[in-house]
């Protein structure tokens, strides 16, 4: 245990944060001697340079330049410096860990992530699916094209509106010209088909949770945000019980047997009714709340991913505050230098 | 009433509502109200306890209890049209 390395991705805690730095402030906390080795995809992430908390950093090819060579350069790493786990915390590169997960646990790269067909489930399309399946409702939802099909949608839901990509992007609209705009701008960056979606109103509630791949689970977290920035990341928020959403979620990891972290957003709207919005199938951004809060999901996950048994107790307080800040230091040039030379540091 | 009961409340009149994690503040005045909400208080009963407890005369304590009532329902920690209090 005293040199267990382990590779986190999401160093990028920037203004739109990856979970990176979160996980790696939860590990440490678990256990101080954990050796963190940051996975990163450009020079400046700021956790290359949080030695005290990331002691070495690679930079990654892109997921999408092949696996052949993010392979390879996993396996460089293990043997160079040591890798025992990863947790990979970003959308973009789950299909390939996931692709590649059990190539990985045979060469010693323990990990513990959703299947493919659970990873499927994330898609905005099968939401009314799952919402059925864990007894909760789903907004009106219409799957488009083209304009023509747009403006029947319009005509359905009503505005606003929310006009969303399938996987990422999603803006609220107020009248057809905007929709038109919002349409063209999600088929330009990500495609077909574009989802127009009814507007719940409520409170936008969310839980992170880690599915232990057999129905059971090793915690839950159930917040609400307080206040979001423009990106509309969090920046405090509170615990919370809602009783349907925790109820929601013990049926989420039971029917689809979920394995690994995951985010559940919804809206409780005034009524008591709860609208699942979306599913992530990685730890949120703001995971390390839940240690703070004295569930450790991340140390939970690393364990269930090295064969032992984690915890499953998960009491804790409502309303505890997360609140997040800016903080600055100041550290060497040759951090940089090297990282940009050598690919390392 | 149920949302009304769980309201985490305390003496400054911050109240906290664990289901959906809104929060609220209410001055002196409203904490008493809520407080007599909870113990199930009728409103006569409330509006007397609000000229004896605030010297305030009767009508003037029937005016405010009902716009704080109004202001519960907008807030939806009472239900709209609501009868329960009596």
């Amino acid at each position: 245990m005293r040199d267990l390395k382990v590779g986190v991705s999401g160093i990028n805690a920037v203004d739109n944060p990856g979970p990176g730095v979160g996980v790696a402030k939860s590990l440490k906390e678990w256990n101080k001697d954990i050796r963190i080795v940051g996975l990163a995809y450009d020079a400046m992430e700021p956790g290359v340079y949080m030695k005290w908390l990331i002691e070495k950093s690679y930079l990654m090819p892109y997921p999408s330049q092949g696996a052949d060579a993010y392979l390879q350069r996993l396996l460089y790493i293990k043997e160079t410096y040591g890798l025992d786990a990863v947790i990979p915390t970003l959308d973009a590169e789950l299909p390939l860990y996931i692709e590649y997960a059990d190539y990985l646990r045979d060469t010693g790269i323990a990990n513990f992530l959703p299947t493919k067909e659970q990873f499927r489930l994330r898609s905005k399309e099968r939401l009314p699916e799952v919402a059925e399946k864990i007894g909760v409702k789903v907004p009106k939802t219409v799957s488009v094209i083209d304009y023509k099909g747009l403006a029947e949608a319009l005509n359905e839901v009503g505005y606003p509106a929310m006009i969303k990509g399938l996987f990422y992007k999603a803006y609220k609209v107020y009248n057809y010209q905007e929709a038109v705009e919002k349409f063209n701008a999600i088929v330009s960056e990500w495609g077909y088909p574009v989802l127009v979606q009814q507007v719940v109103n409520g409170e936008e509630i969310n839980l992170v949770g880690v599915g232990d791949g057999e129905g059971g689970h090793f915690g839950f977290l159930n917040i609400k945000k307080l206040w979001i920035t423009q990106l509309g990341k969090v920046w405090t928020a509170v615990t919370i019980k809602n009783h349907k959403m925790l109820e929601a979620a013990e049926n989420f990891v039971s029917t689809f047997k979920w394995r690994g972290g995951f985010e559940l957003e919804c809206i409780y709207t005034p009524e008591g009714e709860l609208y699942l919005i979306e599913i992530n199938p990685r730890f949120p951004a703001w995971v390390y709340f839940a240690t703070g809060a004295g569930i450790n999901l991340p140390a939970r996950l690393l364990m269930a991913a090295l064969g032992e048994e984690p915890p499953r107790d998960w009491d804790y307080e409502v309303g505890k505050l997360y609140i997040r800040f800016t903080d600055d230091f100041v550290t060497d040039m040759g951090i940089f230098q090297k990282i940009s030379t050598l690919g390392e540091v | 009433m149920d949302r009304l009961k769980r309201l985490a409340l305390n003496e400054e009149g911050f109240a906290f509502d664990p289901e959906t994690g809104q929060s609220f503040v209410v001055n002196q005045t409203g904490l008493f109200i809520l407080k007599k909400l909870r113990e199930g208080l009728s409103e006569e009963e409330i509006i007397r306890a609000l000229t004896e407890e605030f010297e305030v005369d009767e009508n003037t304590a029937r005016r405010d209890f009902y716009d704080f009532l109004e202001q519960l329902r907008i807030l939806g920690i009472l239900e709209k049209g609501a009868e329960e209090v009596k």
